[in-house]
């Protein structure tokens, strides 16, 4: 047992002897997740690029104001109709609105004006904005429209008529609108979360499962350099070297996980739910880590080719397994493949214990199917190792 | 000529390893393939389609022309589709179901309030999940009840400067007049030419240039491994200059780094759909792309004490200017001063420079990226000869 712990204890330290795994292992997760936060932290708002050409009047500025003012529009300001139409073509923002120069000359003395849009063709989400800027630009006009009636009829000018039409659009209308949402969302478990909360769990998957393959190396290196047979001539037996890889590639899965979690929750704040389930779920999948460590370092000849095959699946298995996109999201067919992933399930039983309050009995059958994985994975990485080791 | 020779049994080797295939092609066409096949429908938003139902429980002149004037036009644009519906409560439910993203119920008495009789209101209903079809319906609505207040702000106004109430009848002669007054302001409507890579595309070009800084380390890093072999002394015994020995190992890296990089814009393009552009702006891309990669290389070998160290401080680099140059996902979408970091990455102009072709430029739209990928290579790699004498040692 002791001997199991010892080549165990020494397997975890080899993957930090190498500096740069302490970049991947403790500062590279916590900055995806800080920059995932950020940028998708703030809500699903449409951006829309503004440009005013010429001298900004009181009329323009509350055009500005009252696009600003919409619920689901946000507007971000740009200092050139070429930035407004730049910002639009690469997708930075869905739509952009150009107000012209000389706007509140041109509404003041009579002109009709027209107010640029500009959208990326075929885009939807452009169209839609579209609608919703229209009526913002109908309602701007409504008072110079009325002045300019009240001066065709010859009651009075247009500029003593402006405040009086200004006073009288801004006052209650007779026709409304309301607006009222219904239905169960298939997304409200994800609006209360915190900014970092739904990333949080996915990204802990991912790098658990990326760092215990990158692990493989360390592996592979012990069978290149002839450590397991050397190891064998000790009275030490097959199984008991099995046993230690085994725990050195637990104990790095662990680490991951563990400094992920405690990092996110000191720093960021991050809700991980009951906490009996959340260690629950991280120890089995880091079981299931390991079995996948165990069974690559088994089979690949090179550290080169476990690396390379290491980020295509760790990286590539959180993808299908819903670790960067939730998986409500994906194509039916993908949904059910996702389930054929370890991560998808882990995934699922955080949603469990953060979205909807569970405990560790309410994650009992999520936990089964990690369990599975990791046996499956052991037992067949244990019994192609021991063929590797010994012969 | 000793440089060819070097950079030829170089390459061989990588080859019979095979680790250059996997970090060269098989892995960036893996996740490529994995990402588009899961996400591109998300990001181009196909699977935004927008269905209304409309009740009209009005069925005055006003409400009727909600329906036909400002409803069905749109649905035949393609905008959205709209069904009518008889009842309010089917109406209703059909959003809180979510078979429609909105519900619009026009309310007995609209018609009447419409001619200022009273007010009265559309009645929006949105799913919870259609937050954006529920503003466009709301927004719809409003445009419509805009312009007839419009007309009701042009008699309000035009009664409150006459100083009197309206005559009976005389607000409805004025009705036409007000309405001829044509809107002050209109929206000119124009698309400009998406510079966005497709879902395809961005997903395939992000990994690729991604492993491409990993896929350049093969040859730069050769530098190192003679040395901790011991084979760089009997290198430089040999009658060959120090210049051919670093040239042998750039070249490595340099076909490498083409050679991978050419068989993914092939291979995305046949099996993901990818769409490049114009073949000489790509080419002329990959290259600068390559050049950046080499660069930093350089860099990381001449400060490194061993191969593997390199090799990690390279992994680092390579991870973190993707990741800031938004191989994975859309990091200038962020704004501010990620958006400005981002664009200190090569890996943020190469990107850009195929958003160029994508736009349909010729080769000729690629040379503001394709400069800075390429400058970004030559300054790097420049400071990097300073110090590459170090390692160029038994």
């Amino acid at each position: 047992m002791i001997k199991i712990l010892t080549v165990g204890w020494a397997n975890t330290l080899r993957l930090f002897r190498q500096r740069s795994n302490i970049f991947f292992v403790f500062v590279f997760p916590l900055l995806i997740i800080l920059l995932l936060g950020v940028m998708f932290g703030g809500g699903f708002d449409a951006l829309v690029a503004v440009s005013v050409e010429g001298e900004e009047g009181p009329l323009a500025a509350s055009l500005v104001e009252s696009l600003d003012a919409l619920d689901d529009i946000s507007v971000e300001r740009c200092a050139s109709v070429e930035a407004a139409t730049d910002a639009v073509q690469r997708r930075r923002v869905t739509a952009g609105v150009l107000i012209p120069a000389g706007f509140d000359a041109g509404l003041l003395g009579g002109e009709a004006v027209e107010v640029g849009f500009l959208t990326r063709p075929g885009d939807q989400n452009g169209m839609l904005t579209l609608e919703a800027v229209r009526a913002v630009v109908a309602a701007a006009g409504t008072p110079i429209r009325a002045a300019r009636f009240v001066a065709a009829e010859g009651v009075a000018s247009f500029e003593a008529a402006l405040p009086v039409a200004q006073l009288i659009a801004s006052g209650e209308p007779s026709l409304t609108v309301t607006y009222a949402t219904a239905g169960e969302s298939v997304f409200e478990d994800f609006e209360n979360l915190g900014t970092f909360d739904m990333g949080a769990g996915s990204q802990l998957v991912l790098f658990m499962f990326l760092t215990s393959l990158a692990g493989a190396a360390d592996l592979i290196l012990t069978r290149r350099l002839g450590v397991a047979r050397r190891m064998l001539s000790t009275p030490t037996s097959t199984g008991v070297i099995l046993m230690g890889e085994a725990a050195g590639r637990f104990g790095v899965a662990m680490v991951q996980g563990v400094y992920i979690m405690v990092g996110t929750l000191l720093i960021f704040g991050v809700n991980w739910g009951d906490p009996l389930g959340a260690a629950a779920v991280v120890i089995l999948f880091a079981l299931v880590g390991s079995g996948a460590a165990m069974l690559s370092g088994s089979i690949f000849r090179n550290e080169q080719q476990a690396g390379g095959l290491g980020v295509l699946l760790g990286i590539g298995l959180a993808a299908i397994g819903g670790a960067m996109v939730p998986i409500e999201l994906f194509p039916s067919t993908m949904q059910t493949i996702a389930r054929f992933t370890p991560h998808a399930w882990a995934i699922d039983a955080f949603a469990e214990l953060v979205r909807r309050d569970g405990g560790l009995l309410d994650i009992l059958p999520q936990l089964g199917v990690l369990a599975a994985f990791a046996a499956f994975f052991l037992v067949l990485a244990t019994w192609r190792l021991h063929r590797v080791l010994t012969h | 000529m000793a440089a060819l020779l070097i950079a030829l049994k170089d390459l061989r080797q990588r080859l019979r390893d095979r680790s250059a295939y996997l970090w060269g092609i098989v892995a960036p066409l893996g996740l490529a393939a994995i990402f588009s096949l899961l996400f591109s429908d998300l990001a181009t938003g196909a699977a935004l389609d927008v269905r209304f139902a409309v009740s009209d429980q009005d069925r005055g002149a006003a409400a009727r022309a909600f329906v036909e004037e400002g409803l069905l036009p749109l649905d035949a644009q393609g905008v959205f589709a709209v069904e009518e519906v008889a009842s309010a409560a089917e109406a209703r439910q059909k959003a809180t179901a979510g078979d429609v993203d909105a519900a619009f119920v026009i309310p007995e008495g609209f018609s009447a309030a419409a001619e200022g009789n009273g007010t009265s209101a559309i009645e929006v209903v949105a799913n919870v999940d259609s937050p954006i079809a529920g503003q466009v319906a709301s927004a719809v609505a409003g445009q419509f009840v805009g312009e007839i207040n419009a007309v009701g702000t042009s008699l309000g106004t035009y009664f409150t400067l006459v100083g009197r109430a309206p005559e009976p009848g005389e607000a409805e002669a004025l009705v036409p007049e007000a309405m001829a007054v044509p809107a002050p302001l209109a929206l000119a409507e124009t698309t400009a030419n998406s510079k966005e890579l497709s879902a395809d595309t961005f997903y395939s070009a992000g990994m690729a240039i991604l492993f491409l800084f990993l896929t350049v380390q093969f040859g730069v890093l050769g530098l190192l491994e003679e040395r901790q072999n011991g084979t760089m002394g009997r290198l430089l015994a040999a009658p060959i200059s120090r210049r051919a020995i670093v040239v042998g190992k750039a070249l490595t890296s340099f076909v490498l780094g083409v050679v991978s990089m050419a068989v993914l814009v092939v291979g995305t393009t046949l099996l993901l759909g990818a769409s490049w552009g114009n073949s000489l702006g790509v080419a002329i891309l990959v290259l600068a792309g390559v050049i950046a990669a080499m660069g930093i290389m350089f860099v990381v070998a001449a400060v490194a004490r061993t191969p593997e160290q390199a090799d990690n401080v390279q992994s680092i680099i390579a991870f973190v200017l993707a990741m800031l140059g938004g191989s994975f996902f859309p990091i200038a979408q962020a704004g501010g001063f990620i958006a400005k970091l981002s664009l200190m990455t090569p890996h943020a102009w190469f990107l850009r420079g195929l958003g160029d072709l994508a736009a349909g430029g010729g080769a000729g739209a690629v040379f503001p990226a394709a400069l800075y990928v390429a400058l970004f290579g030559l300054v790097t790699g420049g400071l990097a000869m300073f110090r590459v004498g170090k390692v160029l040692t038994p």
